[in-house]
């Protein structure tokens, strides 16, 4: 089965703003690699500042809200509140390389504090809709609007009949966000999971705007006349255009299920108006965020979902993956001869690597986070690379405020997993430089992360940077493991100059890298860290 | 209407964060404390002063007067700095926190100021202008320094801020005369000091400081344009020289015209190129350097408290070639494939790292030709 989902994505990108037009533009179609790298450069220049930022606050509720909608082409986002709200969401952390264009704002005042908004949104509703002729017009309340207590939902009954286009309302307000301990808790499932995934915590990140936009269109948009479960279709929840290797990832995730015989309806956000209304025609949900709204579709149309995880990489972890997907759509023979023949195909491409990689001995250099055990598993397993030891620094998770105890279960839940792998991998805990220097002594190569590179070669330490694995491993397909192996090899053949790159001559905190050893930075992180402790949740 | 503008907030914000050792404590839900600090870190990442009072839901319902307690009680305790700035936003307007109860009621070591910034009271200048006059109340009676002058209406993350104060202040100091305090990107000593200056130039906002310290300290005022371009720059000088009565050096004041002379070419085959510009008081000094000294056809001028819509639609309607305004400007330069010149606040998608390539002055009036010839140069098949 052919499923053109790229016209989705195309259709108006113009008007409402394509993701990474550059470097579409000047290299599409250049391979996986090619694809993610300049993604990476071109919008990952941003997101670094937004990473870090996080260590300072976090953004609001209404930003992940207006992302969410701006994935949907032909929806715009309308926000009910003042005007620097609307400013300051136009750039929003997921897309900074395109800031959001077309946002009318009701532009709250005093009057409309003491009086209330509900004539201002009246009237830009229909406004907005004879600007913009948008399909859809999400109606975004803020901290004001939400504090008035504007009867948000009351107006939108009143005006739809005035406006030819769908209208949807998300409660979006920004005091409403998620709750202090949220990453905290989410680790602490996660590492249950590591173990048993049967334990996949019902969890998600509340509270952040994209999932109540997600929860509105299944309450609000999506039309149950659509809902014939035809033909074995599947939704696939994006992270959205603006995520790094989304092309190449869609064209793969397409071509193989659709030689399963599966079809993809949509992939959600990044996607049509219609197509949204039309999701209940898939059988299946495949959720890769939250699962709040895949739970309410099962409720409002039976559509069932599975939640790609951690478990589901690797070589087999895909295959599994692939014959629950088929298996749920009743077509198991015809999908796993398919999965048996891709499987084989690539298990074979693989081999011609493994052969390079068996003759070498390897450390990972890594921060304990969500997929940790499992890539180490991958490399071991997958790619049968001889990995000596599992380098963690946790010092990541204490600058998100991880708890202690949290990070030690992590650890702990690392450690056994690695031994009931029987990987024969030696976990070492937050070394010192010196440690490190002795271990990559001891090995050929040190596979790291970006994050950290500077510093690790400043001390003289080589590393081959695998940083890109993070968007291979979990793609849906065999070929991201491929193109990762294919890309260890040429970096295993690279000479490496002796590098005292200009970022590693700063003062960086030891504890919170890479915020600098100043005393105003640091102040104002033990501010945040310690006000978000008290006051959120 | 939709205003291109941050509101009250952001232009408190921006005014507060101007005080280079001063702490913002924004006593605010998460958001707005994050849309800030992320304006203001694209252009400097190492500079992080700012602090939240984290209203959450509890806040809304009960007061957030024990969170903003317990942040000051932080705050200065934390911070080696001698000013803490409170910038209240929508949220403590509308439940009604007592702000200044709450602040007499602790015993603090730093200087408190706290401002009123509901978004939804004003715009970004008003809420800039509002608080500058807040922050006087720090200021001291000081003796005048004879031949000295505060420049005021910056903000720390306009773009090209630092390079074009550099300029500004050689200008000025090859005239004879003194900057005592750029108003707002200086240190806390220079603005409690700034009542020392003999003249206040105010550059496009700031007017109510100034006519505050007419008031309070007798430093009379002068409002001119921002110093685009040569002749810009040559008025810009005069005045300020002829108020201070401070002999013009004419030898001082002559610009090299050889850079120019270098592309001089180009410059014929751009002469009445159809531009836009939009943005804030930087907007019209700029456009006149353009249309005076470069020869362009202005075909849209638009401020940021201007409906956007309807700018965009004028642009649309118009043979704009070459668009002049900020990185959110970059929408509609991309669809019209034209490029776009990103000069005034905020920009986002560009850095000025390097201090001596200002687009004011002398050497402004050649880095911003450069920077056009470039723009229009490199604007290839990929693009267009």
């Amino acid at each position: 089965m052919e499923t053109d989902v790229k016209l989705d994505i195309d259709v108006k990108a113009e008007r409402y703003g394509k993701a990474l037009e550059t470097p579409e533009i000047a290299g599409r179609g250049k391979g996986v690699l090619h694809d993610i790298f300049r993604d990476r450069a071109f919008h990952g220049v941003h997101q670094g500042t937004t990473w870090q930022l996080h260590r300072y606050g976090i953004n609001c509720k209404l930003s992940g809200s207006v992302y969410a909608v701006t994935e949907i082409l032909g929806a715009i986002p309308l926000v009910h509140g003042p005007i620097g709200c609307s400013f300051h969401q136009r750039l929003t952390p997921r897309r900074i390389y395109t800031p959001i264009q077309d946002m009318p704002c009701t532009g709250l005042d005093e009057n409309a504090v003491i009086y209330g908004g509900e004539d201002e949104l009246r009237k830009k509703i229909v406004d907005s809709y004879s600007r913009y002729k948008p399909e859809l017009i999400a109606v975004l309340p803020t901290c004001v609007s939400g504090l008035t207590g504007d009867d948000i939902q009351g107006v939108i009954h009143e005006v739809e009949a005035k406006v030819p286009c769908d209208i949807l309302y998300v409660p979006s307000e920004g005091f409403a966000h998620r709750d202090r301990r949220a990453l905290d808790v989410f680790l602490k499932d996660f590492t249950k999971a590591w173990k048993d995934p049967a334990k996949v915590p019902a969890y998600e990140i509340r509270g952040y705007g994209h999932e109540e936009v997600m929860l509105a269109l299944v309450d609000q948009i999506m039309d149950d006349q659509y809902d014939e479960n035809a033909d074995n279709l599947v939704n696939i929840e994006t992270f959205g255009r603006f995520s790094y290797g989304f092309e190449s990832e869609l064209k793969e995730m397409a071509s193989l299920l659709g030689k399963m015989g599966v079809g993809i309806n949509t992939t959600l956000l990044s996607c049509t108006v219609d197509a949204i209304k039309k999701a209940p025609a898939a059988r299946l949900n495949i959720v890769r965020r939250g699962i709040r709204w895949a739970e309410q579709m099962k409720k409002e149309f039976d559509t069932d979902y599975l939640r790609r995880w951690f478990f589901y990489t690797g070589i087999d972890g895909t295959e599994k993956f692939l014959l629950y997907v088929a298996s749920t759509l009743d077509l198991d023979g015809e999908a796993e001869e398919v999965v048996r023949i891709e499987k084989k195909r690539a298990l074979q491409e693989l081999d011609k690597y493994c052969k390079t990689f068996k003759n070498h001995v390897f450390a990972l250099f890594t921060i304990g986070f969500f997929f940790t055990p499992y890539s180490v598993k991958t490399y071991a397993l997958d790619f049968k690379i001889p990995l000596k030891y599992v380098c963690v620094d946790t010092r990541w998770m204490r600058a998100q405020n991880v708890s202690d105890e949290t990070t030690e279960s992590m650890i702990r839940g690392m450690g056994e997993l690695i031994d009931d792998w029987d990987l024969g991998v030696e976990l070492v805990v937050n070394p010192n430089l010196h440690e490190l220097k002795e271990i990559a002594k001891k090995v050929d190569h040190v596979l790291g992360e970006r994050s950290a590179t500077p510093i690790y070669e400043k001390e003289g330490i080589s590393m081959i940077d695998t940083s890109i694995g993070a968007y291979l491993f979990n793609r849906i397909g065999f070929n991201g493991m491929l193109e990762f192996a294919s890309y260890l090899t040429q970096e295993m053949k690279k000479q490496r100059n002796h590098r005292e790159p200009i970022i590693s001559k700063f003062d960086y905190d030891e504890t919170y890298y890479p915020i600098l050893a100043d005393p105003m930075c640091l102040a104002s992180r033990e501010m945040w860290s310690t006000m978000w402790r008290l006051r959120s949740g | 209407m939709a205003k291109m503008d941050g509101g009250k907030f952001f232009g408190t914000f921006r005014a507060c964060s101007g005080i280079k050792d001063a702490v913002v404590l924004t006593h605010v839900p998460v958001g707005c404390n994050w849309g800030a600090a992320m304006f203001k870190t694209t252009s400097n990442q190492s500079d992080i002063r700012q602090a939240c009072t984290v209203m959450h839901e509890r806040e809304i319902v009960f007061g957030g007067e024990e969170a903003l307690r317990e942040a000051l009680v932080r705050a200065d305790k934390l911070y080696n700095t001698p000013l803490l700035a409170v910038v209240a936003g929508d949220a403590p307007a509308i439940i009604g926190d007592d702000i200044e109860a709450v602040i007499d009621s602790v015993v603090l070591n730093k200087e408190v100021v706290w401002m009123d910034a509901a978004g939804f009271k004003g715009t970004m200048r008003e809420g800039y202008e509002e608080a500058l006059v807040h922050l006087a109340r720090l200021m001291e009676e000081r003796n005048v320094i004879k031949n000295s002058l505060n420049l005021i209406g910056f903000c720390p993350d306009d773009f090209k801020v630092d390079a074009d104060i550099k300029e500004i202040k050689r200008l000025l100091n090859s005239a004879g005369i003194q900057v005592n305090c750029v108003i707002s990107n200086c240190s806390f000593d220079e603005f409690v000091n700034a009542p020392a200056a003999e003249l206040n130039v105010v550059m496009g906002q700031g007017t109510e400081l100034a006519e505050h310290m007419k008031k309070a300290f007798g430093v009379p005022y002068l409002e001119v344009g921002y110093p685009y371009g040569l002749e810009g720059t040559k008025e810009f000088i005069n005045t300020i020289c002829e108020h201070l009565h401070v002999g013009v050096n004419e030898k001082k004041l002559d610009f090299d015209l050889e850079p120019f002379k270098r592309i001089y070419l180009y410059l014929h085959e751009l002469y009445g190129t159809p531009v836009s510009v939009i943005g804030d008081f930087h907007a019209e000094p700029i456009a006149h350097f353009l249309d005076c000294e470069l020869g362009f056809d202005i075909e849209v001028l638009a401020s940021n408290e201007d409906d956007y819509f309807t700018f965009e639609q004028n642009v649309r309607n118009s043979n704009t070639t070459i668009l002049f305004g900020s990185s959110f400007e970059r929408n509609i330069a991309d669809e019209l494939r034209i490029p776009l010149i990103r000069f005034v606040y905020p920009v986002f998608d560009h850095v000025c790292v390097y201090e001596d390539a200002p687009y004011a002055g002398f050497r402004g009036a050649v880095c911003l030709t450069e920077t056009i010839l470039n723009a229009v140069m490199s604007f290839g098949k990929e693009t267009g």
